[in-house]
């Protein structure tokens, strides 16, 4: 009789931490050609993409401009306040 | 006072008369005039209690420490114009390195006078009707916001 050999896979399933999401709230003072040039500079976004985000900050009073993990978010938030836009950070849900 | 690009992609302001010196010198003042400094602030918006404390101990001093340093590089700019005019003109050059420094000070000056006076985005649209003081700062607030115009078009 052939020897049979069993074969056991073992699946961990690991729920992902939330992502961390990168907020910019609007303010007075902050010109609109400021917020989308630093969007561009520091995500390297393209100009398109950063106008949108500048208008959602303009016309809803924030965005999520980046997603992600924590370590990178914090330095994402950390030069958009060097940058002086009012910007915080949040576990999304 | 005039201001006027140049041709290595920064901007040249020649003050043209005491008012003019008058108003660039209140830049610094308009901008230490806040009660709660622009990194405290910029900083109390992380407020995740996982990460907030760090936050107050180690990146708002940085952000202070830079917004201080854009403080103090166009004060120097501005004294080392007025301080040795050459053919009788005191021209003040923002360079491509200095123009982020320029518009964060002004930003810091437009961000204490609209905590202070609560301009908000559309003003009052006669400023005949303000008090003098107030009317004094909304000027000032539009000037700076037209020079920061000035700087992201042709400097940054």
């Amino acid at each position: 009789m052939p020897e049979t050999t069993t074969l056991t896979e073992t699946k961990t399933h690991v729920s992902p931490q939330p992502p961390w999401n990168v907020i910019v709230h609007d303010d007075p003072v902050n010109l609109m050609a400021y917020v989308t040039y630093v969007l561009m500079k520091i995500f390297g976004y393209n100009e398109n993409y950063a106008t949108k985000l500048m208008l959602q900050v303009h016309q809803q009073g924030l965005s999520i401009v980046w997603s992600g993990e924590l370590e990178k978010a914090e330095f994402y938030v950390q030069q958009l306040q060097f940058h002086q836009l009012k910007t915080s950070l949040e576990q999304a849900e | 006072m005039r201001v006027a690009p140049t041709l290595e992609g920064g901007l040249r302001i020649d003050p043209e008369t005491a008012e003019d010196w008058h108003i660039l010198r209140a830049i610094l003042l308009d901008a230490n005039g806040s009660e709660t400094d622009l990194a405290t602030r910029l900083g109390g918006m992380v407020t995740d209690e996982r990460i907030a404390e760090d936050w107050r101990d180690f990146v708002v001093p940085d952000l202070r420490e830079s917004f201080s340093d854009d403080l103090n590089q166009i004060q120097a700019a501005i004294e080392t114009a007025a301080a040795f005019p050459k053919d009788g003109e005191s021209p003040i050059w923002i360079t491509r390195e200095d123009a982020f420094s320029w518009y964060g000070a002004l930003n810091q000056a437009r961000l204490a006078l609209e905590e202070k006076y609560g301009f908000g985005p559309d003003p009052e649209s006669d400023p005949a009707n303000l008090s003098p003081i107030r009317r004094e700062a909304l000027l000032r607030s539009q000037f700076y916001c037209a020079l920061q115009s000035f700087i992201l078009r042709h400097a940054l």
